[in-house]
């Protein structure tokens, strides 16, 4: 028998001994075919889908070498039938590709004339072909060629597009390294993915995304737009861009809510583009405002559904997507393969945290015990007050305090989503609180505060979730989370976990409501976070009321 | 039957005829009285018929040989026409000399061709089962069978070279004269040489077979100087003669000339090589071990579901698509591979219909014994089953004559020859040698030229069956034929042990994780793994499992009567490990609540109706122990906890029952349930499985009834004296002894009538409750009811 660090279950999940003399190297061998689904201390899981395949397709890997890495690494023997699928499902990339063809333009081309015919017949592919040009080829009206990728995925014949992209506009953008250097990675990222064309680059939360943004620029020396997830995090790109490129203030616009401006390089939100007056997309123009060369799309895993269309007829022009994980809530990663294209980097997580590049860090769950009188007045509260009622309890103050008064000297950020709790928080704590109705310029101001360390404990309610950077918290407080997915919400909160200039690690707790709905939310950021490798651990409120 | 037939048949030795017996089993099922009879069996059409089947294309072809050239026939002549249908040189002459001499040898071992080297005659019957030998058309004298003889005269006189009325050697017989004339190579050769390109053409279509055609007006009265198409060109030659209103076939004789002197066209004297992809044995045997685990896995899984939530049984039989989708979504598995693996369980006894009057498919008491055995004996219990079931799993899902889905389990996906091409497919397996996967379509041609015979869609999707099926079941890994696939198509025991040190060893340990899953890095030990099945739930399956702790499952285990300090002694015992800090808080948090809900429902408590009764226990000593409090006269609360309680009771000679608040009993459990019904016989064994001795006893039985038969034996006398009596067990044992030995016994016997006789015995053979033995009582073969014989005694 084998003993190799990978156990290979029915389900194509592989299970990675983590602590193996070989678990490095089998990591390697794996991730270009399996995506990590979580990482706890000592069994790592990846998932082999047919997406993931297929990404390694692309990337250059063939069925021989997922196999051989299956059975090399593999402790016990792997099923037949799962080898055959493997080889199967990789062997449906790219017998059909996109190309360029000198005299019919866009045409669809095969290896396998058996392949085409089926799509053919698909009554959804049809409308989207022109004539037959001989026996393999077919040519594809050139506004449907997204589309036709996507639709060719469904049917589980991914197209390789190779038909290539318009350079758009040319621009200047150089990279500054002024006292900075791009990083290992991000560079390999950067260069990965010009290589590959268009494709989506996975870097864990904290790792320098912005970055990556900017070396692609940087290959690309065109103009460039910007999708972000809103507009704090659109002005973080410009700061960012401002201070690593060559780019001026006048070169970056900035089209927003706001301000609707349109430079060589324009950042945009997902919500501006997405907005709607009478049934129709006010800002559709701005695809065409100018020849854009390159798209850059932050936070791919969040892309809403619009985006995805409008995106459908951007195939000519180059793409690049940033995330930290290809997993969907909504379940589209295929729209993500197809449309944004394949993952061209994906970086090793627990390398990048060994290096140092991201903090290590620590998740306490403090578990406070409601008062006799909560507990009665929460079994009475209608149904939708619970969670409210639960996590706004005025004993959680006390224990915030607490924890508050135990880190003194450090950078605390306490997040909650009820404004009332927050207020009263702030007041106890004399910190200050930035919520929805804080202006925008107020909210930089204390950020930029909390930056140089002039305040040490802000109060922030979901607002500053998203897309934010605050890269000296070294702790934060949840009081109070939202309801949604607990691959959003952890996402989120996983967004304060980044590197400390002080190297130490990151401290986040989050204070829950004993035998209540908060303690039900709490499971599952628990699960998310253990999966994620965090430590975890969970305390008693009395413990730390007491330890004071 | 000829005479000289039955007269060589005896001239064969004993050893001879073992090996025809063995080679053609059906000819003693039932045993012949003596070799006359044999003779007559082994000249029937239907074993004639079943006997060619088995033969390779070569040997085949030598018979076609025999069938077509004029007997008797020198196996020189055989040689030299086959030696112009091969390339030259290729094989030499002495390997054909050998390889003709084995085939040869083969149809004499087999009864088909009899007579020595220099005069060779195939069996009677056998030119009448050759329909088409070699695809040639009937002789000549046939195709103008029903001519009439003035047309017949027309023929001659339009073919003949000379004056039409030149009579032959053949007499009056214009038929005779006609099938001379054609037998002429030269005349033959003027005939075709005469026709226009087009007949020429069709001439050739038909030469090399099937000899026959179809045309309106078959028996139209062409002339040659009439003949207008090409098919009249023909015809008025009697190149092409009707057979029926719209047939046509081809003489034999003008096909042999148009053959040019030989009988076969691509004549291969050895077997196509099977070719493929070549792989490491030691990865295959891997790969196909890994597959054998999951199946073995795939069959409990499918009992384990199936126990606890039953399909329902159609009112036809077998199983609705519904429920075979759902159960190939519960197993993972493509619903081909699943319904193998319904088919396959179901052939192996493990699940029957049964339950409410037989309306539901439910494992099965074998399971119970099935699952408890090794992997290892799973599998090839399993494997074992499967070669040789009757059923075809992988017809499952396609349309019947009706155009019906097949369904899985139901009485229609019975295939006779299914074990049989499951065997003859694997034997190819075998023959390509370690490390080599030989293509589908080199195992077709290997199988095509093995049995030529066999052939047809149905087969061919068997083979395609059995390949896919071979490598579900992990017989065979990456196509290629695995060790213990091997050893288990070759009927060899050790096929389990070859399986075992490949399987995954059973681990006593899990790693616990902080996300609060448990992974067991192998099977686990039969202990451990129904405790975790009890407090934790499965998550994925395969080589490890993934067990996932969560609020829930704790409980359970606490239902269970678990004691959170038990729960986390028990996983502190067998993690590597410490417990993360998340799982234990879980666990005491859980057991925290647990607690409370337990005062108020699952609680300790004792109630009776009879007061009396509660007396008794609180004054019995042995309940001192459980703390027993007295809540109302018919209530007694108690802080031990409601397991032990039960038990404690229970030791006390009570039989106390647990209840919920409503007084409910409860039942934390699902009780997996079993059928009654037996499980269906096994396919019958194969008929070429004969054993050695009971070949030998029948050759014995066969040339001992064919002395009497020739000597006309008078029957001996029956003896005197007391009728023999023995005990039952003595009587079989004795006979057992004279089998075995080949002497004869001396038995008494109640008769059909009721009357008690004696007889003279030479036993053959002994199943399924009678003696078949030569009676020299009565000189004749005789079965014999055992429970009727009264007892049995040896004769010196």
């Amino acid at each position: 028998m084998n003993d190799g660090p990978l156990i290979v279950q029915s389900d194509k999940t592989l299970l990675l001994e983590a602590e193996h003399a070989a678990a490095d190297a089998c990591r390697k061998a794996i991730a270009p075919f399996a995506e990590l689904e979580r990482a706890p201390e000592h069994v790592h899981t990846y998932r082999v889908t047919p997406l993931a395949l297929w990404n390694a397709r692309a990337a250059g890997h063939d069925a021989e070498q997922v196999i051989d890495a299956l059975i090399t690494y593999s402790r016990y023997p792997v099923p037949h039938a799962l080898l055959v699928d493997v080889a199967e499902t990789m062997a449906r990339y790219g017998r059909l590709k996109l190309e360029k063809h000198p005299v019919h333009g866009l045409v669809l081309t095969t290896t396998d004339k058996a392949v085409l015919e089926e799509v053919l017949r698909a009554k959804k592919i049809k409308p989207m072909l022109g004539e037959r040009v001989g026996d393999d080829a077919v040519i594809v009206h050139p506004s449907e060629r997204g589309t036709l990728k996507q639709a060719l995925l469904k049917l589980g014949w991914p197209a390789e597009d190779l038909a290539g992209y318009v350079d758009g506009e040319h621009h200047p953008i150089a990279l500054a390294e002024d006292g900075w250097t791009l990083r290992p990675y991000q560079r390999e990222a950067a260069d990965a993915f010009w290589h590959g064309g268009s494709g989506v680059v996975v870097l864990p939360c904290g790792a320098g995304k912005t970055i990556v943004g900017a070396a692609a620029m940087a290959h690309a020396q065109a103009t460039t737009l910007i999708l972000v997830t809103n507009t704090v995090s659109a002005h973080q790109w410009k700061q960012e861009l401002l201070r690593r490129t060559t780019l001026t203030e006048d070169e970056i616009g900035e089209y927003t809510g706001a301000k609707k401006e349109i430079r060589p390089v324009t950042i945009a939100t997902y919500q501006v583009m997405t907005t709607k007056r009478q049934g129709v997309y006010r800002h559709l123009e701005l695809f065409d405002a100018r020849d854009w060369g390159l798209i850059v799309y932050d936070e791919v895993h969040l892309l809403p559904a619009p985006i995805f269309r409008m995106t459908a007829d951007l195939q000519a022009r180059r793409r690049v997507g940033l995330t930290a994980t290809l997993v969907r809530e909504d379940g589209r990663e295929g729209d993500v393969f197809s449309l944004i294209g394949p993952k061209r980097y994906d970086a090793p997580w627990k390398e990048m945290e060994n290096q140092g590049w991201i903090a290590p860090a620590d998740c306490v769950e403090v578990r406070v015990t409601l008062t006799d009188e909560e507990r009665l007045a929460y079994a009475m509260a209608e149904s939708e007050e619970r969670y409210r009622f639960c996590s706004t309890t005025p004993t959680k103050t006390r224990v915030t305090e607490a924890l508050v008064r135990r880190h003194v000297g450090e950078q605390v950020l306490v997040i909650g989503q009820y404004i009332d709790q927050l207020d009263e928080l702030g007041e106890h704590l004399g910190a200050p609180v930035i919520k929805g109705e804080t202006r925008v310029r107020e909210r930089e101001r204390l950020f930029q505060a909390f930056r140089d360390k002039e305040i040490q404990v802000l109060v922030v309610s979901k607002v500053a979730n998203f897309s934010i950077d605050l890269p000296e918290a070294s702790v934060a407080i949840q009081v109070s989370g939202t309801f949604g997915s607990r691959q959003e919400e952890a996402q989120r909160l996983g967004r304060v976990l980044r590197p400390k200039s002080g190297g130490g690690g990151a401290r986040f707790y989050s204070v829950v409501s004993r035998d209540t709905v908060d303690q039900d939310f709490a499971a599952h950021r628990q699960r998310f976070l253990a999966e994620q490798g965090y430590a975890y651990q969970i305390v008693d409120a009395d413990d730390v009321l007491a330890g004071d | 039957m000829s005479a000289e037939f039955a007269e060589w048949l005896r001239g064969r030795d004993d050893g001879q005829l073992r090996a025809l017996v063995s080679a053609r089993p059906e000819l003693i099922t039932p045993v012949p009285a003596h070799l006359a009879g044999l003779a007559a069996r082994a000249s029937s059409p239907s074993a004639i018929g079943r006997a060619l089947d088995r033969l390779d294309r070569f040997t085949l072809a030598a018979v076609e040989a025999l069938a077509v050239l004029p007997p008797p026939t020198p196996v020189s002549e055989l040689r030299a026409l086959f030696r112009r249908a091969l390339p030259d040189g290729d094989p030499s002459s002495s390997e054909l000399e050998s390889l003709l001499a084995e085939a040869v040898e083969r149809l004499r071992t087999m009864a088909l061709a009899y007579g020595p080297d220099d005069a060779l005659e195939p069996a009677p019957g056998v030119r009448e089962v050759l329909d088409a030998p070699a695809g040639l058309g009937p002789p000549a004298v046939e195709v103008f069978r029903h001519y009439a003889p003035e047309r017949l005269d027309e023929l001659i006189a339009d073919i003949s070279p000379g004056s039409p009325d030149s009579s032959g050697s053949s007499g009056d017989d214009p038929r005779a004269r006609l099938a001379e004339l054609l037998a002429a190579p030269e005349t033959v050769d003027r005939l075709v040489a005469e026709v226009s390109p087009q007949a020429r053409a069709a001439l050739d279509e038909l030469a090399w077979g099937p000899p026959t055609g179809r045309l309106p007006k078959a028996r139209r009265e062409v002339r040659v100087a009439t003949a207008q198409s090409p098919i009249e060109q023909l015809l008025a030659r009697a190149l092409l003669g009707a057979t029926g209103e719209e047939t046509v076939a081809l003489p034999r004789e003008v096909a042999l000339r148009l053959r040019g002197g030989r009988l076969h066209r691509d004549l291969s004297p050895t077997p196509p090589p099977l070719t493929g992809a070549e792989r490491p044995q030691s990865l295959s045997d891997r790969t196909a071990a890994g597959q054998a685990f999951t199946f073995a896995g795939s069959v409990e899984e499918l009992c384990e579901r199936w126990s606890v939530d039953p399909p329902g049984v159609l009112r036809t039989g077998g199983l609705s698509v519904r429920d075979l989708k759902r159960t190939s979504q519960l197993l993972e598995l493509p619903e081909w591979s699943a319904a193998l693996v319904i088919e396959v369980a179901f052939a192996a006894g493990l699940i029957a219909a049964g339950g409410s009057a037989d309306g539901e498919w439910l494992p099965t008491p074998a399971y119970d014994a099935w699952r408890v055995r090794a992997t290892e004996d799973r599998w090839a219990s399993l494997a074992a089953t499967w070669l040789a079931m009757d059923r075809a799993p992988g017809l499952v899902g396609e349309r019947d004559d009706r155009d019906r889905l097949r369904g899985a389990l139901h009485p229609d996906l019975r295939r006779n020859a299914a074990p049989e091409v499951r065997a003859t497919t694997l034997a190819v397996l075998a023959a390509a040698g370690p490390g080599l996967a030989p293509t589908p379509e080199s195992v077709r041609a290997r199988l095509a030229w093995e049995q030529p015979r066999r052939r047809g869609h149905h087969r061919d999707q068997l083979v395609e069956f059995t390949l896919r099926e071979a490598e579900q079941i992990g017989l065979t890994g990456l196509g290629v034929l695995s060790a213990h696939g091997r050893a288990l198509a070759a009927g060899d025991p050790a096929a389990a042990k070859l399986l075992a040190p490949l399987l995954p060893e059973p681990v006593d340990h899990v790693l616990l994780q902080a996300d609060l899953t448990a992974v067991a890095p192998g099977p686990l030990t039969g202990e451990l793994r129904r405790w975790l099945m009890l407090a934790a739930d499965v998550e994925s399956t395969g080589g490890a499992t993934v067990y996932r702790f969560g609020e829930e499952s704790v409980r359970r285990a606490l239902d269970a009567g678990q004691g959170a300090d038990e729960l986390l002694a028990m996983l502190e015992r067998h993690s590597a490990a410490p417990v993360p800090q998340p799982l234990r808080y879980l666990v005491s948090d859980v057991a925290r609540r647990h607690g409370r809900v337990r005062v108020g429902t699952a609680s300790a408590y004792i109630r009776c109706d009879d007061p009396a009764v509660l007396d008794q226990v609180l004054a019995d000593r042995r309940a001192a122990p459980l703390r027993l409090r007295r809540l109302a006269p018919t209530v007694i609360a108690s802080r031990s906890s409601r397991a032990t309680l039960v038990d404690s009771l229970r030791a006390m000679g009570y039989a106390p029952v647990a209840e919920s608040l409503d007084g409910d009993v409860i039942v934390s459990q699902l009780d997996a349930r079993r059928t009654d019904v037996a499980p269906p016989a096994r396919a019958s064994a194969v008929v070429n499985a004969l054993d050695d001795d009971v070949v030998a006893a029948a050759v014995r039985a066969m040339r001992a009834g064919d002395s009497a038969h020739l000597a006309r034996l008078t029957p001996v006398k029956e003896p005197g004296g007391p009728v023999p009596r023995s005990p039952n067990t003595a009587t079989i044992a004795l006979l057992q002894e004279a089998i075995r030995q080949g002497t004869r016994v001396w038995i008494g016997y109640v008769d059909g009538q009721g009357n008690a006789t004696s007889r003279i015995l030479e036993p053959a053979r002994m199943e399924g409750g009678y003696l078949t033995a030569y009676d020299e009582t009565r000189a004749a073969v005789h079965r014999f009811a055992l429970h009727r014989i009264t007892g049995v005694s040896g004769l010196t």
